[in-house]
């Protein structure tokens, strides 16, 4: 019988292979089905729901809307028709189907949603507040992650549908705050914590560079600052509060500065330097650009300009808003940011939530705590009267585009308040053909938001 | 889908989980009369030893010292694969294979012969009886 | 028969289940009139009452295997006949009866494993001669060849032949002869050769989703032959063979040609609407129909090409529901366990159905596993399920030759049988059986 049995266990052997494979398969698609169901030709969505129950997106078409409902945040909450494919429920169509293997496709009164993080009625007045001129604003709970505001202009009303995509303007159907812009100032902030990181606070206060207007480098082109009649000497407080050019080029040509060191620490920051593609940081599936920059030698005019934010230097203000969580959390570690707060499936049972989630250690605490020092300097002196009522630490900024026809200005901090802590960015574009600023936008942004907080 | 629809497919389901598994208990039964069948067949024969018992229960069966025969004889005398049972007709036949020490049956070398009930093979220094299965039952 | 009460209820619940399945169909299948319903039932219906009266005048020690198969072919024609709109498909009712008259021809061939084993040169000279049709018949490197209405695929007609030629017995394995230093047994080596050739054959043809059925057919006959000779083969050898066979297969993927590789690597979400485009749907389909499906008809996946053999899986998936389609592979696969329950006596039949059980398992696999992207796709067929005559009748005649491991005969052949004198011993009365008996 030895034999026969031998043969039976070959046999069992082979069912037995089998019968895993089957029950692998049986796992695969019960746990993939959702995604098979996307693929479809037929579809049953769910809603998209703000943080206050407002809701942003309705898959099954039912809700009206009033017209211009969702023009603040519908570029980045997005359709399902396949347009605009960076956006929130382009790439997480799947968690608003309407279908689960067990209950199969629910074609009305399915309760599959994302619930975010968002605050529609904010959106709504920084929106309002850009008064039609072209920009973003990106504000999100630096403690939590929770990203409040994102509101991105030139905008259409996506509710009402868009046949007519050639006469849109460009930029129209994207959230810029994820995609990269020049930084201007604002990446000074990034140099001076590059030079804590290298240097010290001690050292770097104990520089001192002048300014007469403009600074002929060593490589002999000049550095032009805005201020023509110059800032005379200054240490980096002042050259912060002042934006001064010369004072960061001379910064750069520095010996104790040198470009090898910037390098790796603007690559933990996530910088990709020397290089045309980039990242992407990820927020819910949407993907945000990361930063970049050109840095070849430090007596180099584009060097010296990618220190100080022109050149080719590139951030998202996403990213920009990011640095700043680095900062005001005095851990050097960024919290990351996050669109949905929770999901329902089609029971309306919750199978989704987050945990913040921080981003390794970019720079030191100490860096961190200094910085954020220089800011809330700033902040105090220069734009207390402007946005009044909060502790804030600022940096602002002023990009040249399309080769120096348009300025476009920023400003990226951060409300240090327990109670209230809001890192933000703003960008407004093509600044000199508007009497906006962007600290009205940042009044407005912090003035709503505090509203909602203190509910 | 509706509650009909449901209790249908539950019903056709359920009903080809019946059938499956009643044509699995016929198996079983199948098994146990399927034994008698080739006791019958076998004329109930098996080969014991002084106080094992090795049951016939397929038409080739293989002796010798190796770990794969069928009927394993640990003995150093016995070769690794000595001889082999076949039935055909209801008749046993033992047939040696090779081995060194040869088979003797009722004290005959042979290469070949039929079994009949209470004949003694000798293996080596192996001996086995073939005997009836169940003998002390017919006694009584 | 003792058995007699067990096989009437056996019979009572085949037929209870293919009612139940009848009954979903006309309350939930997709049809016009209601005719085609009645035809469908009075066919399948007729079907089983036919073969159960036919089953009496075949008298078998076991006859599980039968009910098993007859309650899955009519499964397969209520399938078959209501893809899309309940209608009886022909085409399909037909080639179940021949698989049907096909697994009697299997059972009574191969029931005398004596005789088997002296016709073993045919077998090989069968197997020759139809690798010798492939390459003259077939047009262009493929599989098949059209006799006008109807296309044969002479290569599932090798299966059963190779099955046969793999299955061996003891006393075979013990003929060594001695090449050079090795004790070989020559037919071993003349299998290995014909394994070679139906490798390159199937190299040859591109037609590389049959070999794996091969494969495992020849590594089932392989493992269970070395086993004897000499024993030269310890557990740990064999696992370090078995080793160097998978890095091999790994490297032999690596350089393999490049429309092998084309499909191996298909991204079917990518190109859903190219090379994708088959298992795309199918896994809609499963995803669509959910546990209890959309409903017998009610199915999309009807529209789509080789939607009754490549993906039938997922499109009985998506009309009677995931959990009605792993229940079907479940009786298939209690139909290659049967000898597990009940073991063959002899081990050339034990070897016979340990090939057809690799063979069945290894086709499920590369269809179920294939159409839902696990693996790559190929174009094998299910047995008993998919449509398509070869297959079925050949999947029909491996299923007689597993109910023949159940009923064997062990009688010599004329020539040898004249020697042997009876035995006139004081045996009991049943040994006196006739010689031919089907015990």
């Amino acid at each position: 019988m030895k034999s026969i049995k031998r043969c039976q266990r070959l046999m069992s052997l082979v069912l037995i292979l089998f019968i895993i494979g089957m029950v692998a398969l049986v796992v695969k698609i019960y746990r993939e089905s959702s995604f098979y169901m996307i693929n479809s030709d037929d579809l049953s969505l769910g809603k998209v729901y703000d943080r206050n129950g407002d809701v942003l997106f309705d898959g099954s078409g039912k809700t009206k809307f009033e017209d211009n409902y969702l023009i603040d945040v519908g570029n980045l909450i997005g359709d399902d028709n396949g347009q605009m494919t960076n956006t929130l429920v382009s790439r997480n169509i799947k968690r608003l189907n309407n279908y689960s293997f067990n209950s199969g496709l629910v074609s009305s009164g399915g309760k599959a949603s994302i619930h975010t993080t968002l605050d529609h009625e904010a959106n709504r007045k920084v929106y309002d507040a850009f008064s039609g001129q072209d920009g973003c604003a990106v504000a999100y709970d630096y403690k939590t992650g929770e990203i409040l505001v994102c509101t991105s202009l030139p905008s259409i009303d996506v509710t009402k549908g868009y046949e007519n995509i050639e006469e849109l303007r460009s930029g129209t159907l994207m959230s810029k705050a994820m995609y990269r812009t020049v930084p201007g100032s604002t990446q000074k902030i990034s140099t001076v914590v590059a030079a804590l990181e290298i240097m010290g606070p001690e050292k770097l206060f104990s520089k001192s560079f002048s300014c007469s207007g403009t600074y002929e480098n060593q490589g002999g082109n000049n550095i032009d600052c805005h201020n023509t009649y110059g800032h005379g000497t200054q240490n980096i407080q002042q050259a912060v509060e002042n934006s001064c050019n010369p004072f960061f080029a001379q910064l750069v040509e520095d010996e104790d500065f040198p470009l090898k060191k910037i390098k790796s620490i603007y690559k933990e920051m996530g910088y990709t330097i020397n290089d045309d593609s980039c990242g992407y940081i990820d927020i819910d599936g949407i993907k945000c650009e990361k930063a970049s920059t050109t840095l070849n030698d430090p007596y180099e005019f584009k060097t010296q300009w990618g220190c100080i934010g022109q050149g080719d230097t590139l951030v998202s203000p996403v990213q920009l808003m990011m640095w700043q969580s680095a900062i005001a959390n005095e851990t050097g570690k960024m919290t990351m940011p996050y669109l949905i707060s929770y999901t329902t499936d089609v029971n309306g049972k919750e199978n989704y939530s987050v945990e913040t989630e921080f981003s390794d250690r970019i720079f030191s605490p100490d860096t961190a705590d200094t910085t954020k020092q220089i800011l809330l300097t700033n902040g105090e002196n220069n734009y207390s009267n402007l946005i009044g009522g909060y502790k804030i630490g600022v940096k602002s900024g002023t990009a040249q585009v399309n080769e120096g026809k348009n300025e476009n200005s920023l400003l990226v901090g951060f409300v240090d308040d327990e109670e209230f802590p809001i890192a933000f960015c703003i960008l407004l574009e093509d600044k000199n053909s508007t009497h906006i600023k962007t600290e009205y936008i940042t009044k407005v942004l912090l003035d709503s938001l505090n509203e909602t907080y203190s509910k | 889908m509706d509650s009909l629809n449901l209790v249908l497919c539950a019903v056709a389901a359920a009903s080809l989980d019946i059938c499956a598994l009643v044509l699995i208990l016929t198996a079983y039964q199948e098994r146990s009369t399927g034994k008698k069948r080739w006791g019958r067949m076998t004329s109930f024969m098996e080969l014991a030893d002084y106080s094992v018992s090795y049951p016939l229960d397929c038409d080739e069966i293989l002796i010798g010292r190796h770990a794969s025969a069928d009927i394993r004889l640990p003995d150093l005398s016995v070769s690794r694969y000595h001889a082999i049972l076949t039935v055909s007709n209801g008749v046993w036949t033992i047939s040696d294979i090779g081995s060194k020490s040869g088979i003797y049956v009722n004290g005959n070398l042979i290469k070949t012969a039929q079994l009949k009930e209470n004949d003694v093979i000798k293996l080596g220094n192996r001996r086995l009886v073939f005997r009836r299965k169940g003998v002390y039952r017919y006694e009584q | 028969m003792s058995n007699k009460l067990t096989y009437v209820f056996s019979a009572i619940f085949v037929l209870l289940a293919h009612g139940g399945m009848l009954l979903n169909v006309f309350f939930n299948g997709n049809y016009s009139s209601v005719s085609s319903v009645i035809i469908l039932s009075a066919a399948v219906l007729f079907l089983d009452i036919a073969y159960f009266t036919a089953m009496l005048f075949f008298k078998q020690n076991t006859y599980a295997i039968d009910f098993l198969m007859i309650l899955l072919l009519n499964m397969s024609v209520i399938f078959q006949s209501c893809f899309g709109k309940v209608h009886l498909s022909i085409k399909h009712y037909i080639t179940c009866i021949i698989a049907l008259i096909a697994c009697r021809a299997g059972y009574m061939l191969c029931r005398n494993h004596k005789w088997l084993q002296e016709q073993k040169k045919f077998f090989y000279i069968g197997i020759v001669i139809l690798m010798v049709v492939i390459i003259t018949l077939t047009g262009s490197r493929s599989m098949w060849i059209s006799l006008g209405p109807i296309t044969i695929q002479p290569s599932e007609f090798i299966k059963p032949l190779f099955v046969l030629a793999c299955a061996t017995s003891i006393a075979e394995q013990q003929k060594k002869r001695k090449v050079f230093i090795f004790h070989v047994v020559y037919e071993n080596l003349a299998l290995f050769g014909l394994m070679a050739m139906i490798f390159l054959l199937q190299w040859w043809c591109r037609d590389l989703g049959s070999l794996p059925t091969f494969v495992a057919i020849y590594a089932c006959g392989f493992l269970l032959r070395i086993c004897y000779p000499k024993a030269k083969f310890s557990k740990n050898k064999l696992i370090a063979a078995g080793t160097v066979l998978l890095i091999v297969a790994i490297i032999g993927i690596k350089f393999a040609p490049s429309y092998v590789q084309d499909r191996l690597h298909v991204d079917i979400w990518g190109d859903q609407s190219g090379d994708g485009y088959q298992q795309s749907q199918a896994l809609i389909g499963i995803a669509n129909g959910g546990w209890f499906g959309k409903g017998p008809g009610h199915g999309y996946l009807h529209n789509v090409f080789a939607h009754n053999n490549d993906i039938v899986f997922a499109t009985i998936s998506e009309e009677w529901g995931l959990l009605y389609a792993l229940m079907m592979v479940f009786v298939i696969l209690i139909i290659v366990m049967i000898p597990l329950i009940n073991p063959p006596r002899s081990y050339f039949h034990a070897t016979m159905a340990t090939g057809i059980c690799a063979s069945f398992a290894v086709q499920m696999a590369l269809n179920i596993f294939g159409s839902c992207n696990m693996i790559p796709f190929t174009g094998v067929t299910i047995p008993f399920i998919s449509s398509g005559g070869s297959s079925l009748m050949v999947s029909g005649l491996m299923a007689g030759m597993l109910i023949a491991c159940q009923s064997p005969v062990f009688v010599q052949s004329n020539k040898t049988k004249k020697k042997k004198p009876v035995q006139s011993v004081n045996y009991p009365q049943q040994q006196y059986s006739p010689r031919r008996e089907s015990y």
